[in-house]
């Protein structure tokens, strides 16, 4: 049996709208990165994976199991979407009971397996609480180990880590690091830190199509050599922003230490610097376009 | 996984604010109507009424029809029920003169001003002792057929816009006639012989709860199947391996037996006083009666209107049902208005019975009853299947009318 997702020559149209545009993938067990900015066809392709859209055109299979057969792919997948909740008045340990039923697990398999993913997800102690009283971070988790009640062979992960603080949002990714172990992820985001912390191979997606497959390492190096940083003036700053894609600035009193991409050294003060996710994420969006100094 | 998605379903609804509203609202129902139910004395010879019932002799159908008509003419002002509505109608002059003209020749009365005369005295008389409660009856003119009584009549329903005393079905119910004392205990005969008193009653009970029933169960529907994206779980139900049929089914299973089972214990107390009046009285009551109505009568509207809630609900992902369901039950209820006493249930979405006596009425009308119970039965479940069809196909990401409707309105603004 398969072990991976395979999508190919996928499109998907909403109307006259192309959303998802030859569409070709392959995804292994671990965690996967979808990386692209909002409206890129991350969720669009997401859904189409956990049969929740159906493909217009193209072939989606999950580990060897084809996305019309939807209910066959429903045995094997979780899925967290973006906005989610449950409902209210239902206490914790209730929700993943019924989600728990739905997926056609039995009586002495829900009593086994939710103590054991509360306690995973650590909300053992909020199993009584009534859904509504949970925080977002509390929620994402739960939402997590519901997407694994069922002891899934794909896990599919929507922006997950939006509106969290910064603890829980390092939690979280930890324990998606964890659950990948045996299984394929995919983790769907906009948040670059995030596919830094956890993945290896990604994809990143812009207006409907895969710009980059491949794994991280790769990513970052097609921007090594391109990264420089220079202290410069307010005033300077303004001239350098028209001609150069300026990742991060940092205010030092009158100055400004500004990080940004080029292809070569634009002048004698700007120091080369060792490209990060971001800066490849950054670049390749822009080379993509051919915009500033890409 | 029918059977534990049934029981949750059951434990959310008893949990929902709504249900409750239900049950309170079907509490008031009953003691309202209800609650001071006393099981009917034997009638006894010289009581001063023992109630009406129609007639079908043509002589008085003529007189009594008259007596509505001179009565709605003297009035200037008739009351109408076109397709079941009320509805008041004040005639123009050459309408007004024709109705006078079909007056003069059935009745011989010339004029408003005689028919007016005609009324005070008839007041008057009312006064006297023995004919409180009369209806006025007015002599058909000398050589009046009932076939050109018919034609006139017709005539007049007709410039009335249909629906009026006048037409063929009304003017027959205008014809009461007060109920001998024989009449009266051959029906209460029938009350306990052929009913064994539980159920008279029970039709009584059904008569009040089906009025009820005929609108509140779209409440639950709607509000059960708009949970799922006010908490925003859809997605997270639609990628499980649990087919559609187990999740729509599990939840209508459950509403039917939610709004069933305050109706049957609501029930229990009837059926006690019937038992305790059957058991000093030494009638064999049936214990069953009140179960056996409520699953019989009862039942279909409550399957029908929740099926047609959750229909529409899944459709739309919008409260439309209770508007749609809102229309349906006000049509039935009014235009059922007209058949209070039973027997006649027509297709009637809330057939009516409004008297624990016309066992016979029932008895006659039982086939009818039988046939418009079952085939709200079979629309329930069609609709049932219905239901299942598109919460499959939304699962699928297909049928997002909701979706289609915002979409919509955006592109517009």
């Amino acid at each position: 049996m398969s072990t991976t997702i395979e999508i190919r020559n996928l499109n998907q149209y909403y109307g006259k709208k192309q959303a998802l545009r030859d569409i070709n993938l392959t995804i292994e067990n671990g965690m996967f990165g979808l990386l692209g900015r909002n409206g890129a066809g991350k969720t669009t392709l997401m859904k189409v994976i956990a049969t929740l859209l159906p493909r217009s055109e193209g072939e989606v299979t999950v580990c060897g199991r084809s996305t019309l057969r939807a209910q066959e792919v429903r045995r094997i997948v979780g899925y967290l979407p973006q906005d989610f909740s449950m409902y209210p008045n239902m206490t914790v340990y209730e929700a993943m009971d019924y989600l728990g039923v739905l997926s056609g697990l039995s009586k002495a398999k829900r009593r086994q397996r939710i103590p054991r993913l509360l306690e995973r997800v650590n909300l053992q102690d909020d199993r009584r609480k009534k859904v509504k009283a949970l925080s977002g971070g509390m929620k994402r988790r739960l939402g997590i180990a519901q997407a694994i009640l069922h002891n899934p062979k794909v896990l599919i992960v929507d922006e997950p880590t939006a509106g969290l603080d910064p603890e829980e949002r390092v939690r979280f990714r930890n324990l998606l690091c964890e659950i990948a172990e045996d299984r394929i992820v995919i983790l769907s985001t906009h948040i670059v830190g995030d596919i830094e912390a956890t993945c290896e191979d990604i994809a990143v997606l812009d207006e409907g199509n895969v710009i980059y497959q491949g794994t991280v390492s790769d990513l970052i190096a097609m921007a090594e050599g391109k990264v420089y940083s220079a202290e410069i003036s307010k005033r300077e700053l303004e001239l350098l922003k028209k001609d150069y894609l300026v990742t991060s600035m940092l205010t030092l009193g009158n100055n400004v230490m500004a990080r940004f991409l080029a292809e070569e050294r634009p002048f004698a003060s700007a120091k080369l610097c060792e490209a990060g996710v971001e800066d490849a994420y950054m670049y390749l969006m822009h080379a993509e376009r051919g915009e500033y100094g890409c | 996984m029918l059977g534990q998605l049934f029981v949750r379903e059951c434990r959310q609804t008893a949990r929902s604010l709504i249900f409750w509203l239900i049950v309170l609202i079907l509490i008031f129902d009953f003691t309202t109507q209800l609650g001071e139910m006393e099981i009917g004395e034997e009638p006894q010879p010289g009581q001063e009424s023992y109630g009406y019932r129609q007639s079908k002799d043509p002589d008085i159908i003529m007189r009594s029809t008259l007596g509505q008509l001179t009565e709605e003419y003297v009035r200037e002002n008739y009351t109408t029920y076109p397709i079941g509505f009320y509805k008041s109608v004040t005639l123009n002059e050459k309408d007004d003169a024709r109705i006078g003209e079909i007056l003069e020749e059935t009745a011989g009365i010339a004029g408003r001003e005689s028919a007016k005369q005609i009324i005070e005295e008839w007041y008057a008389a009312r006064n006297e002792p023995g004919l409180a409660g009369e209806l006025l009856k007015i002599e058909p003119a000398d050589g009046l057929t009932y076939e050109q009584f018919t034609d006139l009549m017709d005539e007049a329903d007709k410039i009335l816009g249909g629906g009026s005393n006048y037409g063929k079905e009304y003017r027959e119910k205008n014809a009461q006639v007060p109920k001998t004392y024989e009449e009266a205990v051959k029906e209460y005969d029938a009350l306990l012989e052929k009913d064994r008193l539980t159920g008279g009653y029970a039709r009584l009970f059904c008569d009040y709860m089906v009025i009820f029933l005929g609108i509140l169960p779209v409440f639950l529907a709607v509000t059960r199947g708009l949970r799922d994206r006010r908490s925003m779980m859809q997605e997270l139900i639609y990628t499980r391996k649990c087919s559609s049929l187990t999740v729509i089914v599990s939840r209508y299973l459950a509403m039917i037996v939610m709004l069933t089972l305050p109706v049957l214990i609501l029930s229990l107390n009837p059926l006690l006083k019937c038992m305790s009046y059957a058991g000093k009285a030494g009638i064999a009551a049936d214990m069953l009666a009140f179960v056996k109505y409520t699953f019989g009568w009862l039942l279909p509207t409550i399957m029908v209107v929740s099926a047609l809630g959750m229909l529409l609900t899944e459709l739309t992902d919008t409260a439309a049902a209770v508007l749609v369901q809102g229309a349906w039950w006000f049509i039935a209820v009014f235009s059922g208005a007209d058949s209070l006493r039973g027997g006649m249930y027509g297709w009637s979405l809330t057939p009516r019975h409004n008297t624990e006596l016309n066992w016979q009425g029932f008895h006659d009308g039982f086939a009818q009853l039988a046939a418009n119970r079952l085939l709200y039965t079979a629309a329930a479940l069609l609709l049932v299947v219905l239901t299942v069809f598109i919460y499959s196909q939304k699962r699928k990401g297909r049928l997002h009318i909701r979706g289609k409707i915002l979409a919509d309105r955006k592109n517009k603004s």
